[in-house]
């Protein structure tokens, strides 16, 4: 078996996603938006209570909200729309002409729309936040660069785990809906669940004691909130070995388990129609 | 690797389990699409599958390609069971499904083509060789560059062909690959099938509506109807124990009169100057049904023929309903 089939398809993919630049831009729009508002909500609560002991100072915020926001497509939002169309229309079955893995082939093609989707706007925000905004003076509201040379290298590491970590629970999400014959149900449960367990909606450092360290252990944590308490240089409770560990095992685990669970449905799959 | 036998198929069935209005606390109940069916399709044979809506032919279809598992039976396509070693089997087979598109609608057909040389693992240079010959063929050259979601049918039709031909698969599954085509497609997609085989040796099973892609092609017609195979045979063995029956079309010079015609012999159609009469030779020669014709003065002129295939068709299924 070559890795080969899996990689054109990803390029293709990802190529299929470029075509759509005005997503992007449109995109970039809200998420500067959403971001300018949660800074000024941050900014609200820091200088009202300056002297509490917040665990992330307002310049972190600041920043995990950025980068947030630059990956706010990388998260598992729910399936893959290809596949959700699929298997209502039942032709999902017909990837099974294909002589691949079916897996890898779902995997790549969900990884590609995920990175196609984040970097484009990912590179355009950190642009637009960091140097840009320094630039006209909003120094305090920027990107801070990240936090030494090798929390740049852990964060690039972490952040690839995190795209496989998002991508395997696409993955998850595709299974349902290729079992409920709708890509629906993923949406609405999918959306809310990764933007609240991400640290997207409140950075997950900011939860109180008790919640936070459960929090790092889900399988969300791993997608985008590591990489970046990575690249800030921020303690993680276990050091640097606990934060790519956790990330590793969640990758582990969704992989075989998503595996196993994908086979099942797929030798049960029937086709509809025609 | 060839066997002599390419396609074998034992007591194949299947029920579909559905549930009634659709929701998931209905009752469920059964649907046999295939009771039993049994064939083989030897090496560098084109077998035609054929049978009314609903006879279970794109079951048998989807089973043979490997995307659905039996309830029980036994299948072996040059020595593999399709469903148990799926992608050694789809590697080795190419499959066109004339309602559905395998192609991706955002890459352009040459993108398309170059994915499926990455996952069927064609080598470089005996890609480019039949993809030359396939766009030749096929008349793709002009298209090359378009997206599948612009091509139009018979233009996408060709160029899924192409795609299920790109790996030089020893057995080719076609379900209804005319259905939609104008006459000029038709032809060609049957000129190329035909030429498949002949060049090739490449074993052909095909479904299809249009009796003429099984005239044209099939060396042999299998019959399918609720599930069970109802004959197997050469098209013209089929046409020979299925009606004998002869058409003959009397035109006459004005208002055709009353005929009177003798046993073995009714009129089946009534035009303002023509009729069309069917009878059985057997009973009814020829020559006696013209002799007795041209008693009538004002009869112009006479051709017999065969019933039209469909026709055939239509009987053999009503006559199999009971
Ligand atoms: N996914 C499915 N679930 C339930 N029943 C199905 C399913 N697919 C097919 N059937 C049923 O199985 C029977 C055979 O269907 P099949 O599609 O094999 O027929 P066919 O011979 O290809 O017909 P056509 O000429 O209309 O294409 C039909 O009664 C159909 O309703
Ligand atoms: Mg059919």
């Amino acid at each position: 078996m070559t890795i080969r089939p899996y990689v054109t398809s990803f390029v293709l993919q990802w190529k299929i996603g470029l075509r759509y630049r005005l997503a992007v831009l449109a995109g970039l729009v809200a998420q500067m938006w959403f971001g300018a508002i949660s800074l000024m909500a941050y900014a609200a609560v820091y200088h009202h209570a300056p002297d509490v002991n917040a665990p992330m100072t307002l310049r972190q915020a600041m920043t995990y909200t950025w980068i947030q926001q630059s990956f706010f497509t990388l998260l598992p939002l729910g399936c893959l729309p290809a596949i959700g169309e699929a298997a209502k229309s039942g032709a999902i079955v017909y990837d099974l002409l294909r002589p691949v893995d079916l897996w890898n082939w779902w995997l790549s093609a969900s990884l590609a729309r995920l990175l196609g989707n984040a970097i484009p706007r990912a590179v355009l925000l950190a642009v637009v936040a960091g140097p840009l905004a320094a630039l006209v003076g909003l120094n305090g509201w920027s990107l801070a660069p990240p936090a030494s040379f090798e929390a740049a290298l852990l964060a690039l590491i972490s952040f690839v785990l995190g795209a496989f970590i998002s991508a395997s629970i696409v993955m998850w999400w595709n299974i349902i809906a290729a079992r409920t014959l709708s890509p629906l149900g993923t949406y609405a449960v999918g959306t809310p669940l990764a933007v609240l367990m991400s640290g997207m909606l409140l950075p997950l450092p900011l939860y109180p004691d008790w919640a936070r360290e459960l929090l790092l252990l889900q399988p969300f944590a791993g997608i985008s909130d590591i990489p970046i308490r990575l690249y800030m240089g921020m303690p993680i409770p276990g050091g640097v070995v606990a934060a790519l560990g956790i990330q590793c095992f969640w990758l582990l685990a969704l992989t075989m388990i998503g595996r196993f669970w994908m086979n099942r449905t797929v030798s049960r799959m029937e086709v509809q129609g025609a | 690797m060839k066997t002599a036998t390419a396609i074998e198929v034992r007591d194949l069935r299947k029920t579909y389990q559905v549930r009634d209005g659709g929701s998931w606390r209905g009752k469920t109940r059964e649907i046999t699409a295939l009771d039993g069916i049994s064939f083989t399709v030897p090496s560098g044979e084109i077998a035609g599958f054929i049978g009314p809506n609903g006879a279970g032919k794109s079951t048998a279809i989807k089973i043979l390609s490997g995307i659905l598992r039996p309830t029980s039976g036994i299948v072996r396509v040059g020595n593999l069971v399709p469903w148990e070693n799926r992608i050694a089997h789809v590697a080795r087979i190419g499959v066109v499904f004339g309602q559905r598109t395998q192609l991706w609608w955002d890459l352009s057909v040459a993108e398309g083509l170059a994915l499926l040389r990455d996952i069927y693992s064609v080598e470089p240079e005996r890609f480019k060789r039949n993809r030359d010959r396939l766009a030749e063929a096929l008349d793709l050259n002009g298209i090359m560059d378009q997206s599948v979601r612009q091509l139009s049918l018979g233009q996408r039709m060709r160029a899924e062909i192409a795609a299920a031909l790109i790996h030089d698969p020893d057995v080719v599954i076609l379900d209804e690959p005319t259905i939609g085509l104008d006459a000029p497609s038709k032809l060609a997609v049957r000129a190329f099938v035909r030429d498949l085989r002949r060049e090739r040796g490449t074993t052909v099973l095909l479904t299809t509506h249009d009796m003429h892609d099984i005239e044209a092609l099939a060396d042999r017609v299998i019959v399918i109807g609720h599930g069970r195979i109802l004959a197997d045979s050469p098209f013209e063995a089929l046409q020979a124990t299925t009606l004998s029956e002869r058409i003959l079309e009397a035109d006459f010079t004005g208002p055709p009169p009353e005929l009177f015609l003798p046993d073995g012999a009714v009129e089946t159609e009534r035009g303002t100057r023509s009729v069309t009469i069917t009878f059985d030779p057997q009973r009814l020669p020829a020559p006696a049904l013209v002799a007795h014709l041209s008693t009538f003065p004002d009869l112009g002129d006479l051709r017999i023929g065969r019933p039209a295939i469909e026709e055939i068709i239509t009987r053999f299924y009503a006559d199999h309903a009971s």
